[in-house]
């Protein structure tokens, strides 16, 4: 089989929004901001909704201890809000130039995750004291 | 009990009561938390295939057993690997609220602060994951362009190492307070 041919099939193996310029552009921005607006979240406390599962409330934004609710969840709300930031700028990396979108070093997709790690454990801090007490 | 607290939320609320009257509410959550360990163990044979395909790729015919797990055709894998994450994510979103007022204050009230923490740790890794996965389809999507092999690889890895450690942390939490407990 010719090289030709092999590269022709592989290329028709590639779905439409595999082969899309704009997916990549999104795909790549998605992922490589993602880790660090999650942190970001976290650390400066953005949930977008709050939610409290001993009364089934949901509530928009942050909210604190209530008497007789029970504890608070704030994950849901970090992880919307951080798909969200995620995705507008995902959607602006497939509006501006390729030639801009293309500098973006892939792997970033890798390291970003890596480097989020430390920032987690210290973030944890509040369960290490209590298990070194 | 506070007023308004949900019934069906948790044994320590008070609430045992059967599901639409077809099972209890602890067969409820547990089978639940059954489809979120059949979904990650899928993920995670999945993904295990694929970071060794590409951490270790086979140059010659598959012989021993070590080598024909290498060698299976990794692209395959990517949107199977896409769709249980995000199986295995919103089912363990979904079963989390039960964990918070069922599990997390008994461990809390015995001092397992470790396991807590560590819980608290998978939920933050298991969105890193959900995150990179836009990026992990693309890179294997476009597997014949060498463009993408260093990144393809180095977030496989990543992927893999993160969701065995989901599925360790989890693992060492439902045997801590899990299945029947």
């Amino acid at each position: 089989m010719s090289a030709t041919t092999t590269e022709s099939r592989a290329a028709q193996r590639t779905s439409s929004l595999a082969s899309s310029r704009k997916f990549k552009a999104f795909a790549t921005t998605f992922s490589i901001s993602g880790p660090v607006i999650y942190c970001l979240i976290q650390y400066f406390n953005y949930p977008l909704v709050t939610y409290w599962p001993a009364t089934g409330r949901l509530g928009w934004g942050y909210e604190g201890a209530r008497p007789g609710a029970g504890p608070n969840m704030l994950w849901y709300g970090w992880t919307v809000t951080t798909i969200l930031i995620a995705s507008a700028l995902g959607i602006v990396a497939m509006i501006i130039p390729e030639r801009l979108t293309k500098k973006i070093p892939l792997w970033l997709v890798w390291l970003l995750p890596i480097l989020a790690v430390p920032y987690i454990v210290y973030s944890l801090m509040y369960w290490w004291r209590l298990a070194a007490r | 009990m506070n007023a308004g607290l949900r019934p069906d939320v948790s044994p320590l609320l008070g609430g045992n009561a059967a599901m639409g009257g077809l099972i209890s509410t602890n067969t409820f959550w547990t089978l639940w938390l059954f489809v979120h360990l059949i979904s990650a163990l899928g993920l995670l044979g999945a993904l295990t295939h694929q970071a060794m395909a590409v951490a270790l790729p086979v140059r010659k015919p598959a012989a021993g057993i070590v080598s024909r797990f290498r060698a299976v055709p990794a692209a395959g894998y990517a949107t199977a690997v896409c769709v249980l994450y995000v199986i295995t994510f919103v089912v363990g979103s979904f079963i989390y609220t039960q964990y918070r007022i069922a599990i997390r204050i008994p461990l809390e009230a015995r001092h397992y602060y470790k396991t807590g923490g560590f819980f608290d740790f998978k939920e933050h890794v298991a969105v890193i994951g959900l995150v990179l996965l836009p990026a992990y389809w693309y890179f294997w999507k476009n597997a014949q362009n060498p463009e993408y092999d260093n990144a393809r690889k180095g977030v496989t890895l990543v992927l893999a190492v993160a969701v065995w450690f989901l599925f360790i942390v989890g693992h060492v939490l439902n045997n801590t307070r899990g299945f029947a407990s």
